[in-house]
């Protein structure tokens, strides 16, 4: 059956993939996904393509799936008060539904 | 006349160099749109196997020669890592339109050091076989480490010190608005909006819909960690591989490897990223010439500054300890160049609030070919000149 969930979209820089891996660990939830991304925003063009030797304008993508919106929440606003005033980033959240995943624990427990 | 003809003679021969040609070749191919890519992880490899190979050659150096003469260059090599964040901190960001958190970063960028360029050099005067002390690839970390943590601390301190101020002036503000619980954080953001340079000018509307989480913020921390950035320094991935091929030098036996395969794909692999690093170079101009203006100017005049300073230095220790005149190049190119590879993001981590657009495009647009490009010949001719 399919458990209901919200699945948080954090799209930021790369250099900042361990503290933010480390803020979603201590938030609560168990796993993520993350992707290495590009595209535009409101601080210009970033990772399309151009070479480059470093990493700094490399771009992730975080999925978090959490059993409820306070969790996701928690999340958002740690990761926007560390970070969005300074590192490019967008944060958004959708709703899911888990269909498949041994270990994820809906609202109604697991 | 004789040492201007000399000097331009070499400076047109170093133009045709391999080192050279492919970052200016990558410059142009940018500029007419071409589509050719090198992938990314080709350029880590290619970092990698170049900081080895210097570190290796200095490894299997050291293990016959005299460290005592290295303690010299070694000090000079703080000393300048320190010296040039101060120079940024007191010209660069005394220009107008120029914030001081962005000068003092691109400081710390000019400061550090980059091992390509380094790696350039000591290709060009192994061409030219003028003989260098093969341990002045170590100096890298002398130089690298002091300058990024000068740059991190004083602008903490510059960035503390603001805040405070603007602390002091929020106690006697009569009334703040009902969403800010820290009246520092509103005030520091307010002083962001009003700031002068206008790379994203629609920042100061960024927080809008979730207004608390900016007045959630806690005023930083005064205290700025030294080890901290230190140790991030060391783990980055060029720095890492440098020291991984000093300490297998000294103490393995690499030499088959080394002598199969570091040592003859050296010269190829550089050419490869100085053709990428001239196609970064181009793409990122254009974002600088969003920011101020004098970054152009201070990213083309500093690396020459930097470099005789050094050079200056060096010929010191050459007088005091025989010091090689080669050493001397390399301590000058090393202090003319500006990080590339593992200096944008320890700085990016340690001084989030300065614009990255102005540091990276100023050192990796211009300061990076300038010092490639004219301190290396520069320095080089006038080593041949001095040295005969």
């Amino acid at each position: 059956m399919a458990k209901p969930a919200k699945k948080l979209v954090i799209v930021t820089e790369k250099i900042l993939l361990k503290k933010i891996a480390k803020i979603i660990e201590e938030c609560g939830s168990t796993g993520y996904t993350v992707m290495e991304t590009g595209g535009k925003g409101s601080r210009n063009v970033r990772s399309s393509g151009q070479p480059n030797v470093s990493d700094t304008q490399a771009n992730i993508k975080f999925e978090v799936l959490t059993s409820d919106r306070d969790t996701a929440e928690k999340i958002a606003d740690q990761v926007a008060v560390q970070f969005f005033i300074d590192f490019a980033g967008i944060i958004y959240i959708c709703d899911a539904e888990v269909l498949y995943g041994h270990s994820f624990c809906g609202p109604e427990g697991c | 006349m004789d040492f201007l003809s000399l000097f331009l003679m070499d400076f047109v021969k170093q133009l045709q160099s391999p080192t050279l040609s492919f970052l200016i070749g990558g410059m142009v191919i940018a500029a007419l749109g071409s589509q050719l890519q090198i992938p990314e992880s080709i350029c880590k490899i290619i970092v990698f196997m170049l900081l080895t190979k210097i570190g290796l050659t200095g490894g299997i150096a050291i293990r016959n020669s005299n460290l005592t003469e290295m303690i010299l260059p070694a000090l000079f090599s703080v000393v300048l890592g320190v010296l040039i964040v101060f120079i940024a901190r007191y010209t660069l960001a005394k220009l107008p339109k120029v914030k001081t958190v962005d000068a003092i970063a691109t400081g710390g960028l000019f400061g550090a050091v980059s091992g390509s360029t380094m790696a350039a050099a000591l290709t060009l005067l192994e061409e030219q076989k003028i003989p260098y002390e093969a341990w002045t690839g170590a100096l890298y970390p002398f130089m690298d480490i002091p300058a990024l943590v000068t740059a991190i601390v004083i602008a903490n301190i510059y960035l503390n010190k603001k805040q405070r101020k603007a602390a002091a002036a929020a106690a006697h503000a009569p009334i703040q608005e009902s969403f800010s619980k820290q009246p520092v954080a509103a005030l520091a953001y307010s002083s962001d909006a009003s700031g002068t340079v206008g790379d994203y000018p629609d920042q100061s509307d960024y927080p809008s819909s979730r207004q608390e989480y900016r007045s959630q913020q806690t005023p930083g921390d005064s205290r700025v960690k030294i080890w901290p950035i230190v140790q991030e320094s060391l783990q980055g991935p060029a720095l890492s591989a440098m020291l991984l091929g000093l300490a297998l030098g000294l103490i393995a036996q690499p030499e088959s490897v080394y002598k199969s395969f570091y040592d003859p794909l050296f010269r190829g692999l550089l050419s490869i990223l100085m053709l990428v690093m001239g196609m970064e170079a181009w793409s990122r101009i254009g974002e600088l010439r969003k920011v101020a203006q004098w970054y152009v100017v201070y990213s083309v005049v500093a690396p020459l500054v930097h470099g005789f300073i050094a050079f200056g230095l060096g010929m010191i220790a050459h007088y005091a300890t025989g010091f090689s005149m080669g050493g001397v190049v390399v301590l000058a190119v090393i202090a003319a160049s500006s990080s590339d590879i593992s200096g944008p993001p320890t700085l990016r981590a340690g001084i989030p609030s300065a614009n990255p657009s102005a540091y990276i495009g100023a050192s990796t647009a211009i300061g990076t070919p300038i010092a490639i490009g004219v301190a290396i010949p520069l320095f080089l001719g006038l080593a041949q000149a001095i040295g005969g």
